[in-house]
């Protein structure tokens, strides 16, 4: 009895945990205000005022040569100029670069604005995507569950969409109000793709309301379904398109492209567009709203769950949430992979905006990052951990959970040791050199990329024992048919492809003779995994399907994370043109062991017999908490992302060709940061619970007016 | 004995965040020591210490709640119940010992002291962007003039660099012992190896002077150089100084 109290007590505490979480988040932020606060005096104080902006060193880049010359500043409301007559003479000056909204800082209110657009544009890019996806299993399989859960899906973006195209029109009257010379150089650069953007808003909204509102009517034959299936696919393709085009203009924002710099004349759209980080951007985006909206569905589920009054109920919500998080971390596990490729691009696009994002004034965001990575992916393996607990047979791996508590805890510590420490003066003395041994050897990207890996094996590795917890004893591999050759002999193909075609690339790569002798282990470690590869769908074949999964696990493991752990360092002390064919090799024998086990998983257990049944709905409260917890934390994590992507411009509106002139051109500090992103989470997360809670309505409704006709039947049947 | 891990999962937990504290504290520094062959032990930094000593503790707590079983067991502990003597005896050091310990804490950290504040350095400030489109004349050069361009740079860096940053640039300079903050290891491969020749060019013509307001104070001693070497002279000693350290500047990277 005791412990059902402490047990009940912990659920409240669970969520008051969560609570103080995002609480912290913001607080935490406040404490990085005192290494700044020499500076936050100034960043009050406007350009004009000739105290150099906080946080920054502000670029000198041709800044004199520039339309936007700090000269130009005079087109912002002088102090004391508030009547009319001073409006209208200051007009007759020149052109207005600036105003302000009320008074309130410009900057912050599109920042507000933007983010929240972009979240809630995530949101409905995301979910279409897994939508369809769960359609189409659910169709083909024939299970009406999956039907059932893809519709609520599309009923949460039907009542999104709206919210996001609102945002996104005050973000435009927002820009167009507030940073008029800016928007007037945008429009001349991007006017042509400015029609294209609404007229595929068009398509997106018809699709999705074709889509959602079609839903009954295309039911019964299969060619009707396929019809509904295609207007899912097309809704993902004008979203698509839609984000790929802002994204054209966001990244050319950072790395500027088809246009005379010092005049602003637009050379070529094509490469304007195309700029870049377009790519790099568009494809790091796209994985990241799948598990933006994964995450969020999980927590919309985790909700329900725990407001649930029936079994039934809860089993359905229990499942929706188990799918959201299946989808939030099948999605997080190649983001970090997207996430460097920008990165690098970003670096190989200016050295100086790299220098600024990794080791200059953003450097710390990215620790915080860090530190929201490890909770994602730590709260991803709880909750499959947790789940294990639903499974009847799962006792038999669960002994593996507290290697993998260590492993992933082991590498946490790894991936958020920064390489520059903050130390006091004392312990500086007594370290007696710039760097202490676990800043030296955890802090520098060889060690990160080497333990984001072993996570991502590790993530994979508890899914794996969470999928066969329900199975026993196999059926031999001979018995699985020409599915099964077909399957395994496609994921070593497709390795194949993978690995030998990007080994053979890096024969002919351009590089120093010096510098190419450091490609050569990169090759050889490819074609050892190839080998590999092949020896574990070998070992399949003959039976030995656990061994296979094992055997590639460790080479794996002894490849790409402790060899080019140790091998990182080697190249980048001696040949650092080497890092992205390193990077790229690594991602490349990790994905491979993840495809080749994965499928091997597949058919080794399809026909496998079964322990016991999943319990659907028996899910401890604290899992629940944990589903929300990923919610806020993708959510504070995009949020944080947004501001260092845009920050890197420093004060330029457009890197290099339009210089930010106004009173806001300094990069604010991290307590700053801290505190608007910690507003912008409680918006949204406001907001996302309100619109929840309205696509909700119409179905309480319906169910209150069954209840009361069930109640009138009754009651009649009575007299 | 499975009874035994289980019933006492709690005091498992706690021994293990000790154990932890104990090898960051007292191990670690002494293992740093021989391993890098210091005269003096390698404290661990106290912010990281802070780091590990959480992720540690949340890591048993989350092992602890990963089943009901292990969850009700975890607080099943502080319950009075008829167990072995042993638990009644941990029971008790845990309702004393734990106040005590939080008592410790809030007394160390309230106590006022004398202590300098910890920095939130930024390893690279920022390139000011008239320095990034410069590129250093003689890498372009041939193979002869370049190496002739290092050998200068060398004797350069001996008779400039070398009193701070020591003969093989590993910041072991005769003057390296007098100052807070010892000059840069240019073999380790987190410094000058991350960056582009102008950086060094920058900072070498501007030093510790020109370093930007971010972040200030700055420790660095290094001083401007732009007054008593010419920008050929500097561009030499780059080269020169990545030569004797054994490694490469980052390169420009072509865009994909």
């Amino acid at each position: 009895m005791n412990k059902k109290i402490l047990l009940q007590l912990t659920k409240r505490s669970t969520f008051i945990l969560i609570f103080l979480l995002f609480i912290s988040f913001v607080s935490s932020m406040s404490l990085f205000q005192k290494a700044f606060a020499a500076e936050e005096a100034p960043a009050q104080t406007s350009k004009e005022g000739g105290v150099a902006a906080p946080g920054v060193e502000l670029p000198q880049f041709d800044a004199s040569v520039l339309a936007a010359a700090p000269a130009a500043v005079a087109g912002q409301p002088a102090t004391g100029t508030g009547t009319t007559t001073a409006a209208v003479e200051e007009e007759e000056v020149g052109p207005v670069q600036y105003r302000t909204f009320f008074g309130i800082d410009s900057r912050v209110v599109v920042w507000i604005v933007s983010e929240l657009h972009l979240m809630f544009a995530a949101f409905v890019l995301g979910v279409p995507i897994f939508a369809v996806i769960v359609e189409i299993v659910g169709f083909k399989g024939g299970d009406i569950k999956y039907d059932k859960m893809a519709k609520e899906f599309t009923k949460l973006l039907s009542a999104a969409f709206a919210t996001t195209a609102s945002l996104g029109g005050l973000l435009g009257f927002c820009l167009f109000g507030l940073y008029p010379e800016f928007m007037g150089h945008m429009t001349n650069v991007f006017a042509p793709t400015m029609y294209v953007y609404a007229l595929m808003f068009f398509g997106e909204a018809f699709t999705l309301y074709g889509y959602y509102y079609s839903w009954e009517i295309l039911k019964g034959t299969a060619l009707r379904k396929w019809f509904h299936i295609m207007l899912g696919v097309m809704l993902n393709l004008f979203g698509t398109g839609l984000m790929f085009l802002t994204n054209s203009w966001a990244t050319y924002m950072m790395s500027p492209a088809g246009i005379v710099p010092t005049t602003g004349k637009v050379l070529s759209l094509y490469h304007a567009m195309y700029n870049p980080l377009w790519m790099p951007v568009n494809i790091h985006r796209l994985i990241a709203n799948v598990c933006f909206g994964g995450f969020v569905v999980g927590a919309y589920a985790a909700v329900k769950f725990l407001g649930s009054k029936s079994e039934e109920e809860k089993a359905h919500y229990d499942w929706m949430g188990y799918v959201g998080n299946f989808i939030g971390v099948g999605a997080l596990i190649p983001l970090p992979f997207a996430g460097y490729w920008l990165g690098r691009e970003v670096y190989s696009s200016s050295p100086v905006m790299g220098n600024i994002m990794m080791g200059g004034a953003f450097s710390w965001t990215f620790i915080v990052q860090a530190i929201l990575i490890g909770m994602l992916f730590i709260g991803a393996n709880y909750y499959l951990w947790l789940g294990m607990g639903r499974i009847k047979g799962s006792e038999r791996y669960t002994k593996f959970i507290k290697y993998l508590i260590f492993v992933i805890f082991m590498c946490f510590a790894v991936w958020l040791t920064p390489h520059n420490l903050p130390l006091s003066g004392e312990e500086r003395a007594m370290i007696g050199e710039q760097y202490h041994p676990f800043s030296k050897y955890f802090g520098v990207m060889a060690a990160k990329n080497a333990v984001v890996n072993l996570i991502i094996l590790a993530t994979f590795f508890s899914f794996l024992i969470y999928r066969r917890s329900n199975k026993g004893e196999l059926a031999p591999f001979s018995e699985q048919g020409r599915a099964g050759k077909i399957g395994i002999f496609s994921a070593v193909i497709f390795c194949l492809l993978m690995l030998v075609s990007y080994a053979v690339s890096l024969n002919f790569v351009e590089l120093e003779a010096n510098i190419k002798s450091f490609v050569k282990p990169l090759i050889g470690a490819l074609y050892i995994q190839s080998f590999f590869i092949c020896f574990a769908a070998f070992l399949t074949f003959k039976n030995k399907g656990k061994l296979a999964q094992s055997m590639l696990f460790a080479v794996t493991a002894c490849i790409a994370v402790l060899y080019f752990w140790y091998y990182g360092f080697q190249v980048m002390q001696k040949a650092n043109l080497v890092l992205r064919y390193l990077s790229v090799t690594q991602v490349s024998i990790v994905m491979s062991c993840l495809i080749m086990n994965a499928i091997i998983d597949i058919f080794m257990f399809r026909k496998a017999k079964l322990v016991g049944g999943i319990v659907w709905g028996k899910m401890p409260v604290r899992s629940q908490y944990a589903l929300i917890l990923l919610c806020v934390v993708i959510v504070i994590l995009m949020g944080l992302m947004g501001f260092i992507r845009s920050g890197l411009r420093m004060d330029w509106h457009i890197y290099g060709v339009l210089q930010d002139t106004s009173q806001w051109a300094y990069t604010p500090t991290l307590s700053y940061m801290g505190r608007i992103v910690g507003l912008i989470v409680a918006l949204f997360l406001g907001l996302v619970a309100f619109v929840f809670w309205l696509a909700n309505l119409g179905d309480k409704k319906k169910s209150e007016k069954a209840e009361e006709y069930e109640d009138a039947v009754v009651g009649y049947e009575k007299h | 004995m499975a009874y035994k891990r289980r019933k006492f999962l709690l005091i498992w937990v706690i021994t293990a965040a000790i154990c932890l504290f104990l090898f960051l504290k007292y191990v670690s520094p002494k293992v740093f020591q021989v391993l890098m062959a210091k005269g003096h032990p390698m404290p661990t930094p106290s912010t990281l210490m802070m780091w590990y000593m959480i992720m540690g503790v949340l890591a048993g707590l989350v092992y602890a709640t990963t089943s009901n079983q292990k969850f009700a067991d975890f607080l099943g502990f502080l319950l009075p119940d008829s167990g072995p003597k042993i638990k009644i005896l941990l029971q008790k050091l845990l309702f004393v010992g734990f106040p005590v310990i939080v008592g410790w804490f809030v007394y160390t950290w309230s106590i006022p002291g004398a202590a300098s504040p910890v920095e939130l350095r930024i390893q690279h400030p920022t390139l000011p962007q008239e320095f990034e489109k410069l590129d250093n004349p003689f890498r372009q050069a041939d193979a002869e003039t370049q190496r002739k361009c290092i050998e200068e740079g060398k004797i350069l860096f001996q008779t400039y660099c070398r009193p701070c940053h020591g003969s093989k640039a590993d910041g072991n300079g005769p003057f390296a012992n007098s100052f807070r903050l010892r000059p840069i290891n240019f073999q380790d491969p987190g410094t000058i190896a991350t960056v582009v020749d102008n950086y060094l060019f920058w900072r070498i013509k501007e030093g510790g002077p020109g370093l930007p307001t971010e972040s200030t104070p700055w420790d660095s001693a290094m001083p401007s150089w732009k007054d008593d070497l010419k920008d050929d002279e500097i561009w030499k000693i780059i080269m020169g100084e990545y030569d004797t350290a054994g490694v490469m500047p980052r390169q420009r990277e072509k865009l994909e």
